[in-house]
């Protein structure tokens, strides 16, 4: 069965390069500018042709496919943080808590159900990152979320550094000073001191092959993602920040409401974990405030917000308070432009890739399915998640 | 939010009220709202009237009693309160650590302060089965209460809302479950048989003796004596011996005398029992009959509360919630039920969509696992299938009650009782059957239908306010009202206001 499934799919995908489809819906949300209603969308060799609510073909073939009443177009989610697509072995180094040349994309697990699961549930890019049990863990790249590595938008991207208790919660060393542990910090202090002894170190280097990444990142050269959740230590990272003159991309933020005064100010872009919310504690014991993007988005800051099951966080977030726009954006333009791949993804808008999540209704309503999702052009329909 | 209109004097709201102070409650009055009856038609522009806890009056063209407080409700959504079917939180503890408990109750465990309740009624829900964990193998007695209360005797809507029955083993095998659940089933089933046999016999000797009695009163009074005197013998032996040894010893034939003697006490508290209603009244005389026997000093007389609750759940009296965990359990309990004669219901785990061919031939009220969604991987291939139990359960056209998740889970927000609706629907059921399982068809389940689960003169009047249409992501419950008493206001929620400002003003 699913075989033949799979030569479907194969012999539509060689299909798919030499036609055009036109994809009607009475409700497309572009995510750039008003949504239209009803709308069309060509889809010629992977890559979004025009978008209007009326394309004139003039002359050019194309396979007609109408979705029917009530159905909409939106963009294919972005998540712009998660360890979903890496293989369980591959988030983080317990050797040695500095490894900025380690790259996650040599980690990611194609075939982990979790990251078909992601597909399915209408994530198309992700932001594939190293785990945060390290203080700088390596590099993340972002990936498409079906094509086995065809289209990686970028291989050696974002920094990542933990500004959080996780190193030290994995230092298992106990009094053993032959343990491999002993390099992780036991404290949120050793945390910080090897953050600031890295990039102090870094500056320092007169070494070209040495910190080249880090010392991109203090240039803007490279996005530096830190991961913060307590308010106290997304006010360190501010001052590490002033310390070494870098900008940071603040993810996790649980508790970014706390100190949004302090980020108004210093407009670093956030990416929300917004795990869990309708429970009142967070990772690392922050404390949630289910409105959390809400508030953040009124005090004027821009976040994404990141996880698996992108929709139905922003549906949550819409119930405590954000405005419908914002959770729609947090979820598609907002992460693309975060991880700079916006040229690209997260709109539905001519030249951009055909990335798109067809729904049976309005995106944030908790009634609405995902009927399929299509990336670079193929959908999931051929090649469809096995159900009951 | 609302604009509240008084007549005559204005009152204070009083948050909750005992059931004395009920017959002086003002009549409450909410008008033109979209009233979603659950009983026929929605009616649009509609007037609610609750009068003594009850509602008096539902329509759209309706008088209002001048003595009302009366809620402008326009642009609002009234619904008739969730009812929900199954829960074990509310309690201090869930799962009681002996196997067969029968007759111990949630009542004496839930606690109306529980947080629990605060987020039921703040999701909707004014009536919820409470019942014992899954963790035990004959577990307590469930309770119907509404979720509206500060002690739990104004809230008991009814107090023998089933015995759980789990057929997961905490430890050990399923072979050794079944076989003590069994055991303890069958002694109580030979027990109540070797009762029916003596009341019966019991009966005739009555009819005959009434016959002789003026005749014979003398000789009667004599051997009575003589039985108390050798009853009092054996107790002594029986206090030497083992406890097993003397459960068997009551059993066995030294009981044959005690039990004529306890069929004659029996009829004559009968009759008392009938003269008194039914429910916490018999509970009294039942004490009563007991502290007769203890004064008397015949305790292998006393018909155990184990007994007693084994006896109520053999005959039907008492009905059992089967919890199954996995698919093979199912199984089981379709063989338990034949056995035994349960009335029964099924608690079931998530495992258990396998069995929903049988489960839809058994045609039992069922209320399903609250993980709605999940995936499961073929040990071999690593393929995974995504099960959505609302999708197999209605392909088998089963009628199913939601369970809510606790404290989270994968699927996002299972902890919110209309969520669980919402995804059904999202899954292809049509939002009317959504609405029913989240209100009639529970109440149903629970046999408290005729009190809750839709709006109609003379129904309790529990109810909610809501923004806007249900399931939608950004409706609220602005209001609920429980027994006529509004228990819930979104603007005076500030707890809720911490959660979602992170801080209050």
């Amino acid at each position: 069965m699913m075989l033949v499934a799979i030569c479907v799919s194969s012999s539509f995908a060689d299909e798919n390069k030499s036609t055009a489809n036109l994809y009607k819906a009475s409700k497309v949300y572009t995510m750039d500018g008003e949504p239209l209603s009803p709308g069309q969308v060509l889809v010629v060799d992977g890559k979004i042709k025009a978008v209007a609510e009326s394309i004139d073909l003039g002359g050019v073939e194309a396979n007609s496919i109408d979705l029917g009443e009530n159905s909409v177009l939106m963009p294919g989610l972005v998540d712009a943080y998660s360890q979903t697509p890496l293989s369980s072995t591959g988030m983080d180094e317990i050797t040695s808590e500095v490894t900025l040349d380690f790259q996650a994309i040599h980690s990611i697990d194609w075939d982990k159900n979790a990251f078909r699961r992601q597909l399915h549930a209408g994530t198309t890019t992700v932001n594939a990152s190293p785990g945060t049990q390290n203080v700088l863990g390596g590099t993340a790249a972002v990936v498409k979320t079906m094509d086995h590595g065809e289209s990686i938008l970028v291989e050696d991207g974002a920094l990542v550094a933990a500004m959080c208790n996780d190193p030290v919660s994995r230092n298992s060393s106990r009094s053993r000073p032959d343990s491999i542990y002993i390099r992780q910090p036991t404290n949120r202090m050793g945390v910080v001191w090897i953050l600031r002894n890295t990039f102090n170190k870094a500056k320092r280097s007169t070494d070209q092959n040495a910190y080249t990444k880090l010392k991109e990142s203090v240039a803007s050269q490279r996005p530096l993602m830190m991961v913060s959740r307590m308010s106290y230590d997304i006010v360190t990272v501010g001052a590490l920040a002033d310390e070494f003159g870098f900008k940071p991309i603040l993810v996790g933020g649980e508790e970014a409401y706390k100190v949004k005064e302090e980020l108004v100010e210093r407009k670093y872009p956030l990416v929300l974990k917004y795990d869990n919310p309708g429970t009142t504690r967070g990772a690392e014991g922050s404390e949630l405030c289910w409105n959390n993007p809400g508030i953040l988005a009124e005090a004027g800051l821009t976040f994404a917000i990141a996880g698996d099951n992108l929709l139905e966080k922003a549906r949550f977030a819409r119930r405590f308070g954000l405005d419908a726009d914002v959770a729609l954006a947090s979820i598609t333009s907002t992460p693309a432009n975060i991880i700079g791949v916006s040229d690209r993804v997260g709109k539905i808008a001519a030249g951009y890739d055909a990335d798109l999540i067809a729904l049976s209704g309005e995106p944030l309503e908790l009634t609405t399915s995902i009927r399929w999702v299509m990336v670079n052009g193929k959908t999931t329909e051929a090649n469809n998640q096995k159900e009951n | 939010m609302f604009k509240k209109t008084y007549f005559l004097t204005a009152v204070a709201v009083v948050a909750f009220v005992t059931t004395s102070n009920l017959q002086a409650q003002k009549p409450l009055a909410f008008q033109g709202a979209k009233i979603i009856t659950m009983a026929g038609d929605t009616i649009e522009n509609g007037t609610v009237v609750f009068r003594d806890g009850k509602i008096s009056d539902v329509g759209a063209d309706i008088k209002v009693p001048v003595e009302a407080r009366v809620i402008d409700a326009s642009d609002k959504v009234i619904m008739p309160g969730f009812v929900e079917a199954h829960t074990s939180s509310g309690m201090s503890q869930a799962n009681e650590t002996n196997p067969v408990v029968p007759y111990v109750s949630v009542i004496d465990s839930i606690d109306p302060m529980n947080s629990y309740f605060r987020s039921a009624r703040r999701n909707g829900v004014t009536t919820v089965r409470v019942a014992p964990g899954n963790s035990t193998l004959i577990g307590g007695q469930a309770a119907v209460i509404k979720t509206g209360g500060e002690f739990i005797d104004d809230m008991v809507l009814k107090s023998d809302a089933g015995v759980k029955i789990s057929l997961r083993p905490v430890s050990g095998s399923r072979m050794g479950h079944l076989a003590k659940l069994r055991k303890a089933l069958d002694e109580a089933k030979r027990k109540l048989d070797k009762k029916k046999k003596a009341e019966k016999k019991a009966e005739k000797k009555k009819e005959e003796e009434a016959k002789k009695k003026e005749e014979k009163k003398g000789e009667a009074d004599k051997k009575e004596g003589a039985a108390k005197k050798k009853r009092t013998r054996k107790n002594r032996v029986v206090k030497k011996k083992e406890a097993d040894e003397k459960e068997d010893k009551e059993k066995d034939g030294d009981k044959k005398e005690v039990d004529k003697d306890e069929e004659e006490k029996k009829d004559k508290d009968k009759k008392d029992d009938k003269k008194e209603e039914e429910g916490k009244d018999k509970k009294e005389s039942e004490s009563k009959k007991s502290d007769k026997k203890d004064d008397d000093k015949k305790p292998e007389e006393v018909e155990s509360e184990l007994d007693k609750a084994m006896f109520a759940i053999l005959s039907g009296e008492l009905p059992v919630m089967i919890y199954c965990d996995k698919a093979m359990d199912v199984g089981q309990a379709m063989r338990l039920i034949k056995q035994y004669n349960f009335k029964a219901s099924l608690v079931l785990g998530k495992e258990c969509y396998k069995a929903a061919e049988q489960i839809a031939d058994a045609n039992l009220p069922v209320m399903i696992d609250p993980q709605l969604v999940f995936f499961e991987e073929d040990p071999r291939t690593k393929e995974e299938t995504k099960i959505v139990l609302p999708k197999v359960f209605r392909d088998h056209e089963v009628k199913f009650a939601f369970q809510v998740g606790r404290g989270g889970g994968t699927t996002l927000g299972n902890t919110y009782f209309w969520y669980q609706a919402a995804t059904a629907v999202k899954y292809g059921m049509p939002v009317e059957e959504a609405l029913e399982a989240l209100t009639t068809l529970p109440a149903k389940f629970l046999g408290v239908d005729e009190f809750v689960g839709s709006i109609e003169e003379g129904k309790d009047a529990d109810i909610i306010v809501l923004s806007g249409e249900p399931l939608r992501v950004d409706t609220w419950v602005e209001m609920t009202v429980v027994n006529g008493e509004i228990v819930y206001e979104k603007d005076k929620d500030e707890q809720l206001k911490l959660l979602l400002q992170g801080e209050t003003e």
